[in-house]
């Protein structure tokens, strides 16, 4: 079966190619589409190829003669008949198939034929139906017109009815209202019958007319009384005001102009004074304002910011504004001006507090006392448009409040790290890298999340005005953590020196004082740089992501606001750039030793080494400070490279805790066995050693970088200088020392050892009379040196 | 980036070495000239010409040295003279030489000594020579060397083979020299390397002008074709840009190598391309945009240090050990030569960097 399908697939591609191009007009296209893009370029080209449209059976026969015998033909002849037929027989197939298509497309074009017939008829007694249901329809229209006509006759008889009988009761109507003081009644009363008194006052109304301008006099005097009456009411004497207003009209008509002229001087003596008011009341309520925000600022109780004086002075504020808009309503500017400077005030006060430090509880509650505001204002003053002035002066708010919380995020980080470095030059502590690095992390990942969870508020809070602003907040918290970020890695330059752009004399300054804080700084940077990439960053971006996703008004232009991604990249490049600037510093120093050492003395007449020179000493001492500090603060490397001495198949492992001597008679008994092994290997596989590897953040890597990096410094100082005997022993008497004591420092003893010969190795080229120190005289004075910093070890521990 | 090693490799030097020149004034051949560095053997001087077609690398003259060489000069302007530093144990020296006519014949035994520059006191043992420096723009008579202490301006005559000191200046007991370059724009500037700057020397008075506040640098190179910049390279700093005009802060830092870069040099005819050497066996190039355009020096375009661009084009790391001697061709721009510790001779072609620019 497995040996039938690819045949019977070849042969229905091949079958299917012919289809097509007997189908297709184009006959190359319909190959190309069928035969793969591979096979078709080679089919056109031959045409002793029998698939292919070029085919010439004339070639192919002369190319089959030629190329096979007379077996081969004939194997050829029965393969060819074969196929014939498999083609035959699949032709045949074909025309079945579309002879029985044939026949069912025949059938449904009957059945569509016999459905459509009977559709003819039913379309014309459907006609018949409409136009009979249309004529009976007009026939009821026209039989009750008449009736309808006569009923809206009625209907207006009876209004014109009631209106008379309203004429005849307006005087009785308007003394009722006088005497129980209702005056605006009796002016609208009056007013609505006004025109037919006009019309017709002077005929059938007008008896009606005369005891109704009368009553109307009366309610005059009274209004005109009680404007001048003091003791009323500001509301009743400004409806008064308005009463008038709108009698003076009529009034001025029938009485001239005396009134109207005593009237208007009142008006605006009003005016002015309710301004007075007004702005009286907007002044106590700032002054007001200001004093419960400072008092709220020293009583951390927040809860009633505003929350007293608002109730009363905007309700009074409110009262008063809704007499004055009654009265004038044309003067709707000015109260507008004054209600918006108001609040412009208040969101001033809500923006200086933020400069100070404060919880968004405490915002929130001054926001939404001012929204509780705002909403009351804008029942009477709609047109000052107040919602979306707040909506304006809300935003610039919370942006401004997350921008300040982020500055000073960024300034505590800062402080933590300034602070060690001053307090380490004073207090000698146990570990001030580690304990600063700590307080760093701390810092930024709890501050990141206090901070989270603060603007977590105030999107969780239901005021109606931040709840337009979701999608902006959450917009601003990306773009202030992106912010945040990429400042806090200008700062972390600036303190480390680099970041001259910023500050251009502190690079002086720090580049001179290239001291120990600064290193151990640096490495706390390039620590730091570390965590926030791989710690900090992740858990902020699923916090980020579990409150703050969303958003995104304007994030479809830009991409989101806060790129993760872009900021693990800035720190992890910023970490590396710090390791490697705390190992240049590192080495700086050490090259400076270096340099002191091999230059000072005259190598030429150097007397016969007598111990290990002291440099070696400074060296060490160097490097421990250095395995201070990285201890402190980078993490231990969890691959260890593999020990030579190990490798070699020793029961104790170099590690578990020989004593000194130990160590020493068994990697040296080892070493000679290994080291000849060691320098063929190296000078085999080793000949270009990878000693300038990419430093990772471990304790090892750092130390041995730093180490492989003096030696190679060292390397190079030797190859200055011209030796004689003498100094070049004393070179090899330190390089034997320096292979055994920096191995307690770094695992990877194959680079040093390759390095420490290289150094020998300069020394030896450059040396006039190259003969090294006896093996025995070696030996003693390393171990001399190795007992004497043992004791000093133990004596100072 | 690592490159294809497409160098040419000439294995010629038997001992080590550490400097190599570009004949300057030979504009008939692509050539350099290459010292070796052995305390015990016969040193030479290695004349060394790429063949016409550009595929090998032919020794066209060998000559012995008495001493081993640790500075090599060509003239600017006379192919068959050039300058050494050498020492021979304790003692040091510098001379100009000239080579002979070679008739044929490619091994002449040693190059006729033209001058000794004989003036600097070797009794005391901080004296120690470092370098001679042709002024490398042209024909100039002067001629400047530099030893640890004191800096030696002379006046050349070759054809009477006469040397004159015209004008001496120490740098004081706190400073050592260790090396220094000629303005090719100013023949009076001269830039020396001490242990803490760069200090700037006018040779008309022979006092200091100006200096840059910058310590471990190894070497120094003048753009040829931009005046007032130019470039250093450090032991752990990695190589800077400088102004001159604005020596307070670096245009430019570039990350330089793994450990010392030792060489600088920037390219004779681009001048945004700068070739750099290290003890890390490797040669970097790289590419560098300096403000402003050509000839300009308005000093409105140097604002903004951070909007320039650069990078690392390439870096050569077929090398056995530390490079020190690094040269670009005159004569072909884009072709530059250098001399690994071990000897090796590698001449390699930036061709394939500048037309995919």
């Amino acid at each position: 079966m497995a040996e039938g399908v690819p045949p019977m697939d070849e042969k229905a591609k091949r079958t299917r190619d012919l289809l097509a191009s007997f189908y297709s007009p184009d006959a190359s296209a319909a190959l190309g589409v069928g035969g793969g893009a591979g096979v078709s370029p080679r089919r056109i080209a031959s045409p002793d190829s029998i698939n292919s449209p070029f085919f010439d059976p004339e070639v192919y026969m002369s190319i089959l003669v030629q190329k096979l015998n007379m077996e081969g033909l004939l194997q050829k002849h029965v393969e060819m008949a074969a196929e014939i037929k498999n083609l035959d027989t699949d032709l045949q197939m074909l025309v079945y198939e579309n002879y029985n298509k044939f026949i069912n497309a025949t059938e449904t074009i009957k059945r569509m034929k016999n459905n459509i017939v009977g559709m003819e008829t039913n379309m014309e007694q459907l006609l018949v139906k409409i136009t009979s249901v249309q004529s009976k329809s007009d026939l009821v229209n026209t039989s009750l017109f008449e009736k309808r006509e006569h009923i809206e006759k009625l209907h207006r008889t009876r209004n014109l009815l009631r209106k008379v009988q309203l004429i005849y009761d307006l005087p009785t109507r308007l003394a009722k209202c006088i005497k129980v003081e209702a005056y605006a009644d009796a002016v609208r009363y009056f007013i609505g019958a006004k025109p037919i008194f006009e019309a017709y006052g002077d005929s059938s109304f007008q008896d009606c007319k005369r005891a109704s301008e009368e009553a109307i006099d009366l309610v005059i005097k009274n209004l005109q009384a009680k404007i001048y009456l003091d003791s009323e009411p500001i509301e009743a004497r400004a409806e008064a005001v308005v009463l008038l207003k709108q009698l003076n009209f009529p009034v001025g008509l029938l009485h001239g102009l005396p009134i109207y002229t005593c009237f208007s001087p009142l008006v605006d003596n009003l005016k002015t004074k309710l301004l007075e008011k007004l702005e009286d009341y907007l002044l106590k309520f700032q002054d007001e304002y200001k004093d419960t925000g400072v008092s709220a600022c020293n009583a951390t109780e927040s809860s009633d910011i505003g929350q007293l004086p608002d109730t009363v002075s905007v309700g009074d504020i409110s009262k008063i504004i809704r007499a004055y808009l009654i009265i004038f309503p044309d003067s709707e500017k000015r109260l507008i001006e004054l209600v918006q400077k108001l609040f412009n005030r208040r969101y001033g006060i809500i923006q200086q507090r933020i400069k100070e430090r404060m919880t968004p509880a405490d915002l929130l509650n001054m926001m939404r006392a001012i929204w509780e505001d705002v909403n009351v204002m804008d029942e009477i003053l709609a047109e000052a448009a107040l919602p979306a002035f707040s909506l304006e002066a809300a935003r610039s708010i919370v942006q401004q409040y997350i921008s300040t919380s982020f500055s000073y995020l960024l300034d505590e980080i800062t402080d933590a790290l300034g602070k060690s470095q001053q307090t380490q030059k004073e207090v000698v502590e146990e570990c001030p890298y580690q304990n600063t690095l700590e307080a760093s992390k701390k810092t930024i990942i709890q501050g990141s999340l206090d901070l989270l969870l603060d603007f977590r508020q105030l999107l969780d809070d239901n005021l109606e005005l931040l709840a337009k602003l979701t999608d902006l907040i959450v917009d601003w918290v990306q773009e202030g953590f992106q912010g945040f970020f990429e400042k806090l890695n200008e700062q972390f330059l600036v303190l480390c020196g680099r970041g001259y752009i910023a500050n251009p004399d502190s690079c002086q300054v720090d580049a001179v004082q290239m001291d120990k804080v600064q290193a151990g700084l640096v490495l706390v940077l390039a620590q730091l740089s570390v965590f926030i990439e791989q710690s900090a960053i992740p858990t902020i971006t699923e916090e980020i992501a579990a409150s703050f996703s969303g958003g995104g008004t304007r994030a479809y232009e830009h991409g989101p606001p806060f790129v993760p991604g872009e900021i693990c990249r800035i720190f992890h490049s910023a970490g590396e750039r710090f390791l490697l600037l705390y190992i240049n510093m590192r080495t700086q120093k050490i090259s400076v030793l270096l340099k002191k050492r091999f230059i000072t003395p005259n190598w030429m007449k150097h007397k016969e080494p007598r111990e290990v020179h002291m440099f070696v000493d400074l060296l060490l001492q160097e490097l421990e400070a250095v395995g201070m500090e990285v201890k402190q603060i980078l993490p231990q490397g969890l691959v260890r490279r593999h020990r030579h001495s190990d490798s070699l198949g020793s029961t104790t492992s170099s590690r578990s805790n020989p004593t000194r001597e130990d160590k020493l008679t068994r990697t040296n008994t080892q070493r000679a066995r290994s080291q000849f092994l060691e320098s063929h290997l190296a000078k085999l596989f080793e000949q270009k050693m990878e000693i300038f590897t990419k430093v990772q953040h471990t304790q090892e890597s750092v130390l041995s970088t730093i180490i492989k990096f003096c030696l190679k410094s060292l390397q190079e100082f030797v190859r200055l200088q011209t030796f004689n005997r003498s100094g070049f022993q004393q070179i090899h008497l330190d390089a034997e020392y320096l292979k055994n004591t920096l191995k307690e420092f770094v695992d990877d003893e194959a680079a040093i050892d390759f390095l420490l010969k290289e150094v020998v190795g300069a020394a030896h080229e450059r040396c006039l009379d190259p003969i090294p120190l006896e093996a025995p005289i070696l030996d003693r004075l390393i171990s001399i040196k190795l007992s004497k910093s043992k004791e000093q070890s133990q004596t100072s521990p | 980036m690592r490159g294809p090693s497409t160098g040419i490799v000439y294995g010629g030097l038997k001992y080590q070495a550490r400097c190599i020149t570009d004949v300057k004034a030979d504009v008939d051949h692509t050539s350099f000239l290459a010292g070796t560095l052995s305390l015990k053997e016969e040193n030479e001087v290695h004349l060394i010409r790429l063949s016409p077609s550009g595929s090998e690398l032919i020794c066209d003259g060998l000559f012995y040295h008495p001493n081993e060489i640790w500075d090599l000069k060509s003239c600017p302007f006379d192919p068959r003279i050039f300058s050494t530093v050498f020492t021979s144990g304790e003692t040091y020296g510098a001379s100009v030489w000239k080579i002979p006519e070679l008739y044929g014949q490619s091994n002449a035994p040693q190059p006729e000594q033209l001058v000794s520059l004989d003036e600097h006191s070797f009794k005391i043992k901080s004296n120690m020579l470092v370098s001679v420096l042709w002024w490398p723009s042209g024909k100039h008579d002067r001629l400047i060397s530099i030893d640890e202490g004191n800096i030696f301006l002379w006046s050349l005559d070759s054809s009477n083979k006469v040397a004159k000191v015209i004008s001496q200046e120490s740098v004081g007991m706190l400073q050592n020299l260790s090396g220094g370059a000629w303005d090719p724009h100013d023949r009076n500037a001269l830039a020396g390397i001490c242990d803490s700057s760069l200090q700037f020397w006018d040779l008309r008075t022979m006092k200091k002008t100006t200096s840059i506040e910058q310590a471990h640098i190894r070497d120094v190179d003048y753009n040829p074709k931009k005046q007032h910049f130019l470039v250093t390279a450090e032991d752990v700093s990695g190589i800077q840009l400088w102004d001159l005009r604005r020596p307070k802060f670096p245009v430019k830092e570039l990350p330089g190598h793994a450990h010392w870069t030792w060489a600088v040099r920037h390219n004779p005819e681009y001048e945004d391309l700068i070739l750099s050497a290290g003890t890390d066996s490797t040669i970097n190039l790289w590419s560098i945009r300096l403000p402003g355009n050509e000839g300009s020096s308005s000093e409105s375009l140097f604002d903004s240090p951070t909007t320039l661009k650069d990078s690392l084009i390439n870096s050569y790391t077929d090398y056995e050990d530390s490079v020190y001697g690094l040269a670009w061709s005159t004569r072909e721009p884009l072709i530059f030569a250098s001399l690994s510790y071990d000897g090796r001779v590698i001449v390699e072609s930036v061709k394939s960097f500048i037309k995919r620019k």
